[in-house]
C-alpha cells in the first residue's frame, strides 16, 4: 500500500475516468425524452401553461383582443368556426378575424375567449390551492413521520397528526368547500384557499408513511452524526427522497383541483359570473346540450386533456427525477 | 504513550432499551477511555453494546425506546449526556464524527457527493463557495478519490462500495474533528478494499493527529491497527490491555476463546475452536458473571457474583478472578 505516498505528493497525477461524464440536465432528458406520454403530457402542459398565460393578457384590459363579456344577442349558439354576420353587428362588437373559433353561448359570447380566460382561472386555482395543500401536507406529514414517537401530553404526536387527518377525510370535503363557499364571499382567492385546505390530507399520508421508513436508515442517522438539526434533516435531507410520491399526488391534485373549481362553478358556487371559468362554460351550456353541443364538449374536453396531461407528465418526472428509479432503466 | 491525555472518557454508562414488557439492559456500566492521537479498538460479538455505547456519545440513541441510565461521559471536560440537543450539535460533526457500518446506505441517494461533503462544512463553517469546494476536493483527494473533480457531482450510486466508503470517511473528517468514532466501516467491503480503508484511515490518523474509536468483531482488524483495545462481552468489559498484550496474554476466557477461534495456517486441517453457545439475550442476562455458562473455568461464585476488574499492571485489566488467582504474574 503507498496511499500515504500518494497523498502526500501535492503534483500527483490522478488517473482520468475513461467514460464521459453527462451533466445532470442531460441525463435527466435522456430518460424522460424517452418516456413518449411523459414528453405528450409535457408538451400540452406547457400549451396550457402559455395559452393561460396569453389567455390573461389577450382578454383582459380595457379593450382585450378578445372579449369574453362581448354580448352579441343576435349572434347566439353559432356553432365554432361560423363567419360572423358582419351586416348586424357594430364594428366593436365584430370577433377578431371575423371567426368564432368555438362559436358563441346563449349570449352570443364568444367561446374561445371564454376559454382563454378560464384557462388562467383553471392554472391558478390549481397551482395556488395544490401549493397550499402540498406545503401543509409535507409539514403534518414530516413532523409526524420524524417526531412520532414524542408526546404531547397524552397522545403522540403522530396519533394526534393522523387522528386529525382522518377527522378531515371524513367530511365530504365537496360538501365542507359548498358550506364554506356559500359563507365567504364568493371570490377566486377564497376558491383556491378553500380547496388547499380542504385536500392536504393525501399528501401528510404518504409523507409521513415515506418518512416512517426513511427515519430508520443509515443516512438520516450519519446526518445527525454530522450535526445536522432536525428542522434540516427533515426539509433537506428526507424531503427530497419523499417527494416522488407527492409530486405524483400533487400533479393528480393539480388535476383534482381543477375539477372540483368547475364543479363548484358547475354549481353556481365558483367564481362570481361574469368572469369566465371553464365549469361555468359547460354548466352554462348543459341547458343546449342538444342544440349546442360545441358548450358543453369543448370546456369538457378541455377539462379532460388538461388533466390527463398532468397525470402523464407528473408520472414521467417521478420515474426521471429519482435516481433510485432511473437505474431500472 | 501512557501519559497522553485523555480526550474522552465513558464513566460507568448505563444504556437501557425498553418495550411494554421487558427491559434489555444493552450496555451494562461501561468505562472506557481515549486519549490523544490514539486508536482505540472495542471488540466484541454482534449484539454486546458496541454500537450502543458508541451512538450514546453522540447522544444517537432514540428515546424511546433507548434510555441512558447513569453514567457520564466526558469529553474536554464536558459531559455530553449533561448537554442540550443544540450543543450536542455543534458537537457532532465537528469535534467528534462517526463512521458508519454500512456505506451503501448511510449516504444520501439524492444528493450528489460534493453536496453532502461540503454539507458537513457548511453546518459548522462560515466559508466562502470557492474555498469550501478546494477544501472538498482536498478532502476527496485526501480519502484516495481519484478525480475528485469529476467525481464532485456524482451522485452515491455512481460509486463502488470503497469509493462510497472513503466519502463517508470525508464527510467524518470535514471538520477536523477531534475524535472519530469508526463502527466496523470495513465489515460490508471485501478484503482488498478492507485493507486499503485500514490504511487509509491509519495515515489519516497520523497526519490529522487526531483519536479513533474503531468498533469492530474482527481480530485481525484490531491487530492491525488498534493502540489499545477494549473486549465487551454483553454489555461490560471484560478486559482492557495495549494490543500486543491482548495478543500474547489474553487474560480472560472470552478473549481467549475468540483468539483460539481465529483460523491460521498451523491449525489447518483441524476442526476450528468455536466458544460453546451465544451470547445472552440482553433482556435476560445470566445472574452473575455474563458469561459463566460459556465459560470453561466457571466455579460456583461467578454464578453469584459479577467479577471486578482484575489489575495485571501496565493497564492491563480483565473481568475474571479465576484466572487472576491462578495466574496473577504478568
Amino acid at each position: 500500500m503507498n496511499l500515504e505516498k500518494k497523498t502526500s505528493q501535492p503534483d500527483f497525477q490522478l488517473e482520468r475516468p475513461m467514460a464521459p461524464k453527462s451533466s445532470q440536465i442531460k441525463e435527466f432528458w435522456l430518460v424522460f425524452s424517452n418516456n413518449r406520454l411523459a414528453i405528450g403530457g409535457m408538451i400540452i402542459f406547457i400549451l396550457f401553461f402559455c395559452s393561460a398565460l396569453l389567455g390573461l393578457f389577450l382578454t383582459s384590459g380595457p379593450d382585450p383582443i378578445f372579449d369574453p363579456a362581448q354580448i352579441r344577442l343576435q349572434e347566439k349558439l353559432r356553432p365554432p368556426l361560423a363567419k360572423a354576420n358582419l351586416d348586424t353587428l357594430r364594428p366593436e362588437e365584430v370577433p377578431r378575424m371575423g371567426i368564432y373559433f368555438f362559436g358563441t353561448d346563449d349570449l352570443g359570447r364568444d367561446v374561445f375567449a371564454r376559454m382563454l380566460q378560464g384557462a388562467w382561472v383553471s392554472l391558478t386555482v390549481g397551482f395556488v390551492a395544490v401549493g397550499i395543500a402540498i406545503l401543509i401536507g409535507i409539514f403534518m406529514g414530516g413532523i409526524a413521520g420524524y417526531f412520532g414517537q414524542h408526546y404531547l401530553g397524552a397522545v403522540s404526536i403522530d396519533t394526534l397528526i393522523m387522528r386529525i387527518v382522518d377527522i378531515m377525510l371524513c367530511f365530504p370535503s365537496f360538501f365542507l368547500i359548498l358550506t364554506v363557499v356559500a359563507l365567504l364571499p364568493a371570490s377566486i382567492y377564497n376558491i383556491m384557499i378553500v380547496i388547499g385546505l380542504t385536500s392536504w390530507m393525501g399528501t401528510t399520508r404518504f409523507v409521513r408513511a415515506e418518512f416512517l421508513s426513511l427515519r430508520e436508515q443509515d443516512f438520516v442517522v450519519a446526518a445527525r452524526a454530522l450535526g445536522v438539526n432536525n428542522f434540516r434533516i427533515i426539509f433537506r435531507h428526507m424531503m427530497p427522497n419523499a417527494i416522488a410520491p407527492v409530486l405524483v399526488s400533487a400533479t393528480i391534485g393539480i388535476a383534482t383541483a381543477i375539477l372540483t373549481e368547475a364543479g363548484l362553478s358547475f354549481l353556481g358556487f365558483g367564481v362570481p359570473p361574469p368572469h369566465a371559468t371553464w365549469g361555468n362554460i359547460l354548466s352554462d351550456g348543459k341547458r343546449f346540450i342538444f342544440d349546442a353541443p360545441w358548450l358543453t364538449f369543448i370546456p369538457g374536453i378541455a377539462i379532460l386533456i388538461v388533466v390527463l396531461s398532468f397525470n402523464l407528465f407528473g408520472e414521467g418526472l417521478r420515474d426521471s427525477l429519482n435516481p433510485k428509479l432511473r437505474q431500472r432503466r | 504513550m501512557a501519559n497522553k491525555t485523555d480526550l474522552i472518557s465513558v464513566n460507568k454508562l448505563k444504556v437501557n432499551f425498553r418495550n411494554n414488557t421487558e427491559i434489555a439492559r444493552a450496555v451494562d456500566g461501561v468505562s472506557y477511555t481515549v486519549r490523544r492521537e490514539e486508536t482505540v479498538c472495542l471488540v466484541g460479538e454482534s449484539g454486546c453494546g458496541k454500537t450502543v455505547s458508541a451512538l450514546s456519545i453522540l447522544g444517537l440513541i432514540d428515546s424511546p425506546p433507548g434510555e441512558i441510565v447513569s453514567g457520564e461521559i466526558l469529553f474536554a471536560g464536558k459531559n455530553l449526556l449533561k448537554l442540550g440537543e443544540q450543543e450536542l450539535q455543534r458537537i457532532r460533526g465537528n469535534h467528534i464524527s462517526m463512521v458508519f457500518q454500512e456505506p451503501l446506505t448511510s449516504l444520501n441517494p439524492v444528493f450528489t457527493i460534493g453536496d453532502q461533503i461540503t454539507e458537513a462544512i457548511r453546518i459548522h463553517k462560515v466559508i466562502a463557495p470557492d474555498e469550501l469546494y478546494e477544501r472538498c476536493i482536498q478532502l476527496l483527494k485526501d480519502v484516495g478519490i481519484t478525480a475528485p473533480q469529476e467525481r464532485f457531482n456524482d451522485y452515491p450510486h455512481q460509486l463502488s462500495g470503497g469509493q462510497r466508503q472513503r466519502v463517508m470517511i470525508a464527510m467524518a473528517l470535514a471538520c477536523d474533528p477531534e475524535l472519530m468514532i469508526a463502527d466496523e466501516p470495513t465489515t460490508a467491503l471485501d478484503v482488498t478494499v478492507q485493507a486499503q480503508i485500514l490504511q487509509l484511515l491509519k495515515s489519516l490518523q497520523r497526519s490529522r493527529s487526531m483519536s479513533v474509536l474503531y468498533i469492530t468483531h474482527d481480530l485481525g482488524v484490531v491487530a492491525n491497527i488498534a493502540d489499545r483495545v477494549y473486549v465487551m462481552y454483553a454489555g461490560i468489559i471484560v478486559e482492557q490491555a495495549y494490543t500486543y498484550q491482548l495478543f500474547h496474554h489474553p487474560r480472560h476466557p472470552y478473549t481467549q476463546g475468540l483468539l483460539a477461534s481465529l483460523p491460521n495456517l498451523s491449525k489447518r486441517g483441524q476442526r476450528l475452536y468455536s466458544i460453546p453457545g451465544t451470547v445472552p439475550n440482553p433482556a435476560h442476562k445470566p445472574p452473575g458473571c455474563p458469561f459463566h455458562p460459556r465459560c470453561p473455568f466457571a466455579i460456583d461464585n461467578c454464578r453469584i457474583q459479577c467479577p471486578e476488574m482484575c489489575n495485571y499492571g501496565n493497564e492491563h485489566l480483565a473481568r475474571c478472578p479465576v484466572l487472576y488467582e491462578k495466574n496473577p504474574d504478568i
